[in-house]
């Protein structure tokens, strides 16, 4: 899987290109921790080329999220293929996660956040 | 025309009748003509003993707005009957602008009340016309016309009459209040000068008046003067130069940067956003980015049920940002309020919940509203409070299925395989979301044991469990299930073996594509066409040797899915195989061959194609001016 990460003011997104399973999700895992090293806690996950998902990769998104929330950051996805978002509506996640349509909506929240 | 005025007669006689019906059919009548006599009939109608009969009266003189009508009702400002008076004085509102200048030739009348009335109806149709003769009424004799005037003015709102304002301000101490109130109404500047000087006045009624005045000019440069009037002994004039404040503030878009004592004004800021005032709403919620306590989130807390939803949202916000230093006060609030505002507090809590406040959570389980106990149950799997299996347990037994559900997608995010068995449970509920969330959960725990019991069920006694499992392996995806989804291609059920082709096909990993090829003659179409896609998505165009048969299927939709699927590899070599469909004797082949063939870039094809021009049913033609303007520009 290909992460490309673009730091922005509020947010840092990472994109992903590929399968998101247990060896890559423990690669993505490792990536958002060294940016919690540079206090980097306010991530959002672009998936839009995330083309398999198993529940190994599921795991790790979860873990992230919990990861996250224990440093009061905020986790963001967006672009789930229909597949994938089916598979977050089978498992509720789209309960815990803040899914939205568009990269662009998922930063926008972030400047809406900072500036409110 | 002898004919109407006839027919006027009968019908003001019939005005006499003591019969209501037919006095109301009169007065409709009288409504229609436009004639004097027509007029005055409904002008007598207006002392109808009936109130039903005087407003319908009304209302037709209401829409007629001529100078004769308006002269007639004027007669009505002296009536006796203070109904009447009003009723009359309605309908020249109503009648505007046309009834101005009989009115104001009338501003002299004799009796004062019938002056005041004058003045009043020129305040509310609010005609420039009226501005001088109301200016001369400031003068009048009798005090009330004087008050009626200046309110008149400051309705109308035009500049010109400051300096007459200002002179009866001077002139008469009972035109004071109405004087600076329209001073503020009509919003001109050039009177603040004047309006600061009457912040010495003693009185408190009217320095109340004239700092609310200032506040509706909204001058930024005045807050510096209203300022001191914040430290007021008297708390309605600290409010009023607070709301004057707000008020500048709004209309420069927020941006008045000065300390204010807003502490002293919690419970009135407060107060302004429970009765939903949206300029204290806005100022206040504004503020409240950088003025936390404990005090504050208590009267958040507070207005929770009485904001409109925008309102709530920002609140919802606002306390979410507070984070657990509010959670003791908002559990608090939790315990007793309504099951709308708990949902609300839930979703507040949602935003910063850790483990300490989890557990105290857990005691809103047992809330007698399903929806709370619900969002509970999400709440508590979103903490990742592991501590909280033992509730979510419970709430996975409860009689609602929708908290049912919940609690099972909850277990899911936070419990481990060691829970398994208890979520296979689950998979027996009566309600298909509740199977749906517990098979779910399952999906996120999964580990070998998951894998060996859903494998298991895919031979369970009832199809919904097979399907259930297969649908699990499916989303489990690791390596583990490949080799059970393979089985499963054979399996009796037809759903299953096409929803194990299909996993298959996502998950990639299929090193023994053999089971897979036979399915190509699965007895079930489904079957067929799933193997297909899957062949095509672990092999690429090698699968194209084993699929081309299926050309010929025995189904037309699995040809067309066939003629697709090879189309969608984009190869132009294998062109030849499609060609043959741009001439088969179903429309919906040519529609696919033709799809095919722009997809592989095949301008061999454009001679054929452009042959189907000629075709008669128009979704052809539309695919294949599609696909001959795509090959054309060499686009795909």
């Amino acid at each position: 899987m290909e992460i490309t990460l673009r730091e922005d003011a509020n947010v840092t997104t990472l994109s992903l290109k590929g399968r998101l399973d247990l060896a890559t999700g423990s690669a993505l895992k490792e990536q958002i921790i060294q940016l919690f090293e540079k206090e980097k806690t306010a991530i959002h996950l672009n998936l839009g080329e995330v083309e398999f998902i198993n529940s190994s990769g599921l795991g790790s998104l979860v873990s992230i999220m919990k990861e996250i929330r224990l440093r009061k950051g905020r986790l963001t996805l967006s672009n789930l293929a229909s597949y994938v978002q089916e598979i977050f509506e089978i498992t509720q996640l789209s309960h815990i996660f803040e899914i939205f349509a568009t990269e662009e909506e998922a930063i926008n929240s972030y400047q809406a956040v900072t500036a409110g | 025309m002898s004919n109407v005025i006839d027919r006027i007669g009968q019908l003001l006689a019939q005005l006499q009748s003591p019969d209501f019906y037919e006095r109301e059919e009169a007065v409709k009548e009288l409504g229609t003509y436009s004639e004097d006599e027509a007029v005055a009939g409904l002008v007598l109608a207006l002392e109808d003993f009936d109130l039903g009969i005087r407003e319908l009266a009304a209302d037709r003189l209401g829409q007629m707005k001529g100078e004769i009508v308006s002269q007639l009702l004027i007669r009505f400002l002296s009536h006796g009957d203070i109904g009447t008076r009003n009723l009359a004085a309605e309908i020249l509102v109503r009648i505007g602008r046309p009834a101005v200048p009989p009115l104001i030739e009338a501003i002299d009348n004799d009796d004062h009340d019938v002056r005041k009335f004058v003045v009043d109806v020129l305040g509310l149709i609010k005609d420039d016309a009226a501005v001088e003769p109301l200016c001369g009424r400031l003068f009048d004799e009798n005090p009330n016309v004087v008050c009626s005037a200046a309110e008149a003015l400051g309705e109308i709102g035009s500049s010109k009459v400051i300096t007459a304002l200002v002179a009866a301000y001077d002139r008469t101490e009972d035109v004071r209040l109405q004087a600076v109130e329209a001073l503020g109404k009509i919003g001109d500047p050039s009177a603040l000068d004047t309006l600061f000087g009457y912040l010495k006045s003693d009185d408190p009624l009217i320095l109340y008046a004239v700092i609310e005045a200032i506040g509706s000019i909204g001058l930024k440069d005045s807050v510096s003067s209203l300022r001191k009037y914040l430290y007021h002994k008297d708390p309605t004039i600290a409010e009023a130069a607070l709301t004057a404040i707000i008020n500048i503030s709004i209309k420069h878009g927020g941006k008045i940067d000065c300390d204010l004592p807003l502490d002293r004004f919690t419970g009135f800021l407060f107060g302004g956003i429970k009765n939903r005032d949206k300029n204290i709403t806005e100022f206040t919620l504004n503020r409240l980015t950088h003025w936390y306590g404990q005090g504050i989130v208590k009267s958040l807390l507070d207005v929770l049920d009485f904001v409109d939803e925008d309102t709530l949202k920002r609140v919802s916000e606002i306390l979410g940002e507070a984070g657990p230093s509010a959670a003791e006060l908002i559990l608090e609030k939790l315990a007793g309020a309504s099951s709308g505002t708990k949902l609300v507090l839930l979703d507040i809590i949602k935003q910063f919940i850790d483990d300490d406040i989890a557990q105290k959570l857990e005691a809103f389980a047992d809330d007698p509203d399903p929806e709370v106990r619900q969002k509970v149950a999400y709440t508590l799997g979103m903490a990742g409070y592991a501590g909280a299996v033992a509730t979510l347990k419970k709430l996975a037994v409860d009689e609602v299925g929708h908290v049912r559900a919940a609690a099972f997608g909850a277990l899911g995010w936070l419990c481990s395989e060691e829970e398994a068995d208890f979520l296979f449970m689950g998979l027996q509920d009566k309600y298909p979301d509740v199977r749906e969330a517990a098979m779910g959960a399952l999906v996120i725990v999964s580990g070998p044991k998951v894998v060996a019991k859903f494998t298991a069920d895919l031979y369970h006694q009832q199809v919904e469990r097979q399907r259930l499992a297969v649908t699990a392996l499916g989303l489990i995806g690791e390596t583990e299930v490949v080799d059970p989804l393979i089985k499963a291609i054979n399996h009796p059920e037809a759903s299953v073996r096409k929803s194990a082709i299909n996993a298959l096909a996502r998950i990639g990993e299929v090193i023994n594509v053999q089971p897979l090829t036979l399915a190509l003659n699965d007895e079930n179409s489904g079957v067929r066409k799933a193997a297909i896609s899957a062949l095509i998505a672990i092999r690429g165009e090698q699968a194209v040797a084993e699929i081309r048969f299926l050309l010929d299927d025995e189904d037309v939709w699995v040809r067309y899915h066939t003629i697709s699927s090879i189309g969608a590899l984009g190869l132009e070599k294998f062109s030849d195989y499609l060609m043959p469909y741009l001439e088969d004797e179903q429309d919906i082949l040519k529609i696919a061959a033709t799809k095919a063939l722009a997809q592989m870039g095949c301008r061999r094809a454009l001679p054929e194609l452009k042959k189907l021009r000629r075709e008669k049913n128009k979704d052809i033609v539309e695919a294949v001016e599609i696909a001959v303007s795509n090959l054309e520009r060499g686009r795909r």
